[in-house]
């Protein structure tokens, strides 16, 4: 079910019976009607093998079921809510940033080290990633959260987007991503620019960026 | 008002706009009178104004007339005179409100002035603050302000107040303690609670105002009901009662 903005911060959904979704706990600020919330003991979907792999990933962010009819409004923190509808792609982004999506979407964690290997790795720690990031695919909404505002950056094949990791929120699509580093001898003795790191997506899909560099 | 390519906005006292915002996070008020207002909210004024400490001094009349809630008294100030005073809190959003002969209960914290032709008093709910009468006032959120009409549930922390609505009432979710898993939970703490098993219900005819995020702003004193107010009185201390 598509989520309705109601402003920058505060998304509005719609539950219908026999359709499920996930929401990090604590995000619910309001709801009208037979709505229930419960606590998905497994984080998530899948079962208990699920469950441990995204423990083992660091990738487990409480997260309940919403089930029933009703709507529901959904914010957390005060940060900036973007919401984005999948048609068929994947959404790559931090468990931590999920503030709702669709039970219709299939829930995976990604090993940074698929993409580039040990690079990859390194890539996750710059960046705040960790080893691993949550995938989303199907077809459904999801709505996550970023500080300040987000926007969206288009990614084409053979015009490669740069972003700082800091500000990466997520990206979709078919899109490679590898860290660039621009380290001289600046960097050496403490006199660099602040953006040695800049992760570079290449590919078709989009970035999404948030206008801050502040990690949630 | 000029506007340099790209630069931020000059205002000077003649173009700040009168009771009105001037941006998402800071207020102007066209003072020509009296204004109560929490104090530290003022950010900057033009014109004659003094700032009156309430409880004692020559508006003691005015006073009597608008302010009912002397036990937060010392947190209040009263602006005086002619001129354009703004007003802001903490980047919070800052909206202005017109209540016309009509009620609302807003969080201590929330309130930073409001005009005299309103009159201030304490909820019986602890840490709420009632107005009534006509005029405008003044309210801090954290996130925009978000307007539903009950029936509805809401988030403590994400209430703000309300109007012309039956005060709520607590609702406690079961379902999230039900079956063997929900036993373990309660037993354990293992899984968690959802931390949406308790929530403020609303119903009958009014509004609810909504922040759009659970953060709350810090709280501010409302202070307590007197020891002598007696019992039956909720928040009053028994005689000889410790807590």
């Amino acid at each position: 079910m598509p989520f309705t903005r109601v402003n920058s911060k505060l998304v509005e959904a719609t539950v219908v019976p026999g359709q499920r979704m996930f929401s990090q706990r604590g995000a619910m600020l309001a709801y009208r009607g037979a709505v229930t919330f419960t606590p998905s003991i497994v984080g998530g979907q899948g079962g208990v093998m699920s469950m441990i792999g995204r423990r083992v990933a660091g990738e487990a962010t409480p997260l309940m079921t919403v089930e029933g009819s009703g709507t529901v409004l959904f914010g957390h923190g005060g940060h900036h809510i973007h919401t984005v509808d999948l048609s068929g792609e994947t959404l790559y982004v931090e468990a931590d940033r999920l503030l709702a999506f669709d039970g219709s979407l299939a829930q995976g964690t990604m090993f940074m080290g698929s993409q580039g290997g040990v690079m990859g790795v390194i890539r996750g720690q710059v960046t705040g990633q960790g080893l691993f990031t949550t995938t989303l695919q199907g077809k459904g909404s999801v709505a996550f959260m970023a500080h300040g505002g987000v926007f969206e950056l288009p990614i084409a094949p053979g015009r490669p987007v740069h972003v700082d990791p800091q500000a990466y929120v997520a990206h979709r699509g078919d899109v490679r991503n590898k860290l660039a580093t621009a380290i001289g001898w600046r960097e050496m003795v403490g006199r660099g620019s602040g953006e040695a790191f800049q992760l570079e997506l290449s590919g078709q899909g989009t970035v999404y960026v948030q206008a801050s560099e502040e990690k949630l | 008002m000029t506007h340099p390519a790209g630069g931020p906005v000059v205002h000077d006292a003649a173009t700040l706009p009168s009771n009105d915002n001037v941006n998402p996070y800071a207020f102007s008020v066209d003072l020509e009178g009296q204004w109560f207002l929490q104090k530290g909210k003022m950010i900057a004024y033009y014109g004659q104004i003094d700032f009156h400490a309430i409880g004692h001094g020559p508006l003691d009349h005015l006073i009597a007339a608008n302010f009912h809630s002397p036990l937060h008294a010392s947190a209040w100030v009263v602006a005086q005179g002619r001129g354009k005073m703004l007003l802001a809190d903490r980047a919070y959003d800052i909206n202005s409100y017109d209540l016309d002969e009509g009620n609302l209960t807003i969080r201590s914290g929330n309130l930073l002035a409001f005009q005299p032709g309103l009159t201030l008093k304490q909820s019986i709910i602890p840490g709420f603050l009632t107005l009534l009468g006509t005029g405008k006032f003044v309210a801090a959120s954290n996130g925009a302000v978000h307007f539903v009409e009950p029936p509805i549930r809401v988030d403590p922390q994400a209430l703000v107040g309300w109007a012309d609505c039956p005060s709520p009432c607590h609702h406690y979710d079961h379902a999230y303690m039900r079956g063997v898993l929900g036993g373990i939970r309660a037993l354990t703490g293992l899984g968690g609670a959802s931390g949406e098993e308790h929530q403020f219900e609303f119903s009958g005819a009014g509004q609810v105002l909504l922040q759009s995020t659970e953060q709350l702003m810090p709280e501010a004193d409302t202070g307590g009901v007197p020891a002598s107010a007696g019992p039956g009185v909720p928040g009053a201390q028994r005689p000889g009662s410790r807590s």
